[in-house]
């Protein structure tokens, strides 16, 4: 039988997903950050939701990514944090 | 009512590594032992519709485990094909645990209690049974188990002979029979691009790290940030079928895209069909077999094929973006499999990519490029090269989009041998050719404003001439191809990436 002591080409440490945080039962009161990322017609879409969520009683902010294509900075990372209940990430195109 | 016995105690090794003892099986309540063996298909059905119980049984404190009687890779191999996710041991010959069960018949489902009291036991595929057996399992417990067992043809079925009932000579001819299809394997560990992939065994990749520490990482690699070690990276290699020779070229392309400012987490993620293209520069080139002459886009040439594909599977595996997972792409491109071309320093007139880029003529150098798919260019007439320049650079202007001007990123242009003559005959330079395409590709905005195009489109007055590149500089040409034919090639951008071009040295001793 031939050997079967293999290297793995992958990083198993990161392919164990994150767990998701524990979901709201309702959105009232809480605070959603608004991240934009950039690009064309991001800002339609996040003004739907926006309006949506203020409507059943949620505050909300807005953030804009540097460029869509890269991860957001980790400032923006942390205001999210530090101001935010829930984020929301709006898409394009 | 009699006590039952106790079941006979074991300890086996796990596929997951270490070693289970019963004790621990049945400590949290209850533990189903399911004898089985790798060859036989009624234990491989079993533990298929078995393997929807095990998640609910874990809750309850009760083991679903699968004991087989196989090496732990066949057991590893036949629990991932029955999507068996419960705890899976396996047993060596000879066979001292399924003969201390009395064993004749796998599979064999044996319900122990919390005292490591044998309960109860079915022999074979029996739905009925076996659902009570679990639902029994569930209720010493105090729980309620709320699966039903599939219940489709057929019912009943009866197993294999267990290998603890058999002679030393069948289980001879058994081991030969049973020895393990690696490439299959290979898939099954989603080790692959989806062609196959050469098993990468821990000699290999010490053969190809060539002494190098496998733990040092280059880095993590987007999108999932999986850190490559230099063993990840040589794992990579190794299924991609490359020599050894070649792992020094295939290292400085893994550092070069993992430089921040070629944005490989945005490549790897995007809709577009973008891969990277590789270019090797310098005496390595050569040296190792890659080929810069005819068909130099491939297929053929072993090293060109594997060393772009060792980066695309480090990006796949390693940093995660594999197509239709995190790799969003649209359409892909069949260069995403792996695109890697030497430029023919000899047969070109000009100086090489690299030499343009900073480095010495003689040192080995790899560029990468975020690329679209190369879009064959023929021009078999043309004698001025001014006639050449536009038919190469109009070839390009429809490239992301016929009305995307600028264009707003990099086109690569492979300029075939005899087309880089015609150039050279009129004593145009490099950086001629690069102006004369430039100047050649551009068009009124008003016949760029239909469909979408770009904010510079949309602010020009219709009059005013939009040039297909922002610059000149955006112009990336190299000279590849065989002698004969006057086919050069463009490669179309990867746009809204902000991703650089990246080069870097290749640490090989020629």
């Amino acid at each position: 039988m031939s050997s079967t002591d293999y290297v793995s080409p992958f990083d198993e440490r990161r392919r164990v997903g994150e767990p998701l945080a524990p979901r709201p039962a309702a959105i009232a009161g809480l605070t959603v950050a608004l991240l934009d990322i950039n690009k064309r017609q991001s800002d339609v879409f996040l003004d739907r939701i926006e309006e949506r969520l203020r409507a059943d009683g949620a505050r909300t902010f807005r953030l804009v990514k540097q460029i869509f294509s890269r991860a957001a900075e980790p400032q923006v990372i942390r205001r999210i944090a530090d101001r935010g209940d829930l984020a929301v990430e709006g898409l394009a195109d | 009512m009699s006590t039952p016995a106790s079941a006979p105690s074991f300890e086996l090794p796990s596929v997951l590594g270490g070693s289970v003892a019963l004790a621990d099986l049945h400590a949290g309540g209850a533990a189903v032992l399911v004898f089985v063996s790798e060859e036989c298909p009624t234990s491989a059905m079993t533990l298929r519709r078995l393997a929807p119980a095990v998640e609910p049984l874990r809750g309850a404190g009760v083991a679903l485990v699968a004991v087989f009687e196989d090496p732990p890779e066949l057991a590893a191999r036949a629990a991932r094909r029955a999507r068996f996710s419960g705890t899976v041991l396996s047993e060596p010959a000879p066979y001292e645990v399924s003969r201390a069960y009395g064993l004749q018949t796998v599979p064999t489902t044996v319900l122990i209690d919390r005292d490591g009291a044998e309960r109860e036991r079915v022999v074979g595929w029996d739905r009925e049974r076996l659902q009570e057996l679990l639902a029994r399992a569930a209720g010493g417990v105090g729980a309620e188990l709320d699966v039903r067992l599939d219940g489709a043809a057929p019912q009943l079925k009866p197993g294999c002979a267990a290998k603890c009932a058999y002679d030393a000579d069948t289980l001879a001819l058994l081991a030969r029979a049973g020895a393990q299809d690696e490439l299959e394997e290979m898939f099954e560990r989603g080790w692959s691009d989806g062609l196959p992939v050469i098993p990468p065994t821990r000699d290999r990749v010490e053969a190809m790290l060539g002494g190098l520490d496998g733990r040092q990482s280059l880095g993590p690699v987007p999108p999932a940030m999986g850190e490559a070690t230099l063993e990840r990276v040589a794992a990579c290699a190794v299924l991609a079928g490359c020599r050894p020779e070649y792992f020094p070229v295939v290292v400085a392309a893994v550092e070069a895209v993992l430089d921040p400012a070629f944005n490989l987490g945005g490549q790897a993620v995007t809709t577009q069909p973008a891969g990277q293209l590789i270019v090797v520069n310098g005496p390595v080139a050569e040296a190792i077999g890659l080929n810069a002459g005819v068909g130099a886009l491939g297929p053929g040439w072993r090293a060109n094929m594997t060393i772009g594909r060792a980066l695309r599977l480090v990006v796949s595996l390693t940093g995660g973006g594999f197509p239709g997972r995190l790799d969003r792409s649209t359409l892909g491109n069949p260069g995403k499999i792996g695109l890697c071309v030497a430029e023919d320093e000899r047969g070109s007139p000009w100086e090489p990519l690299h030499v343009e880029r900073g480095f010495e003529a003689g040192s080995s150098v790899v560029t990468v490029i975020g690329c679209d798919a190369p879009l064959s260019i023929s021009d078999h007439r043309s004698r001025a090269p001014e006639e050449l320049a536009r038919v190469l650079g109009w070839a390009a202007a429809a490239t992301w989009s016929p009305n995307w001007w600028p264009l707003g990123g990099t086109s690569v242009f492979v300029i075939c041998p005899e087309h880089a003559q015609l150039f050279a005959q009129a004593g145009w330079s490099k950086r001629r050719l690069r102006n004369e395409i430039f100047e050649a590709v551009r068009r009124p905005a008003g016949e760029l404003r239909w469909g979408e195009t770009t904010p510079v489109v949309q602010r020009a007055a219709d009059g005013e001439p939009i040039h297909k590149w922002e610059r000149p500089e955006d112009i990336v040409l190299i000279v590849a191809g065989g002698e004969a034919g006057r086919y050069s090639a463009v490669l179309g951008p990867c746009l809204g990436m902000d991703a650089q071009i990246v080069s870097r040295r290749v640490r090989w001793r020629g």
